[in-house]
């Protein structure tokens, strides 16, 4: 049993999620996750193509109802957002630079170039955050 | 590929909307609307000095990878989802 198929079964059994809903996240999973390869078979390893946030609580103050965001991004897209970025004018970027400098963010955005832009979202491929507290659940990871 | 169809469905106290987007159609339905957006968009440009080449392969690499695009939120009986085909 794999890790996420494990959590969603647990989330099920301490009542974060219903069953319809754990069968739909099953079901979901089975769709994104392609069969294992065969054994003793050596293919090249697949990169990953979506980035996933789940983040999964329940509110006691609404009567305890859960609730489920669930957002999968292709990472083609994330390149493409960071692309787009790279044409924002320089004066937008003095304006920004100034305004993060006043919220205590001193970082210079005029010094990102598009390859480092492109190797960010590269190692974003090796991210995987997962919180977990007794009301909320927080996952972040590439599949 | 560009997207084909975005999915919007929304559910509130037991109440589901779904709405089909079938984004090829529409964006003929608004072709007419074309020359005076490449128009207003080519102004843009060079008013904030951004190149209209590079903005137009930008823009068109974002709405390349749009498919796959998934976004669900669901609190109680309220759930929103949106889903790029």
């Amino acid at each position: 049993m794999n890790e996420q198929r494990r959590q969603i079964l647990e989330m099920l059994a301490e009542g974060k999620i219903t069953a319809d809903e754990a069968e739909r996240l099953i079901t979901a999973l089975e769709r994104s996750q392609p069969e294992p390869p065969p054994a003793g078979a050596t293919g090249p390893k697949t990169r990953p193509r979506y980035l996933r946030v789940l983040v999964t609580w329940v509110d006691d103050t609404v009567g305890g109802e859960p609730g489920r965001i669930n957002v999968r991004v292709p990472l083609q897209l994330l390149r493409a957002g960071v692309r787009l970025a790279t044409l924002v004018p320089p004066q937008a970027l003095t304006r920004a630079n100034d305004a993060l400098s006043r919220s205590g963010v001193p970082i210079d955005l005029t010094q990102l170039k598009p390859q480092d832009l492109e190797e960010l979202v590269e190692h974003l491929e090796e991210v995987d955050i997962d919180l977990d507290e007794p009301s909320s659940t927080v996952k972040v990871f590439c599949e | 590929m560009i997207p084909q169809l975005v999915t919007i469905r929304h559910r509130r106290d037991g109440r589901v909307r779904r709405l089909y987007i079938p984004v090829v159609p529409l964006l003929l339905v608004l072709s007419p609307l074309l020359l005076p957006a490449v128009a207003a968009s080519l102004i843009t440009c060079l008013f904030y000095q951004v190149r209209p080449v590079r903005a137009l392969y930008a823009l068109g690499r974002l709405l390349w990878t749009l498919p796959g695009t998934r976004i669900e939120y669901v609190e109680g009986r309220t759930a929103l989802l949106v889903s790029v085909r």
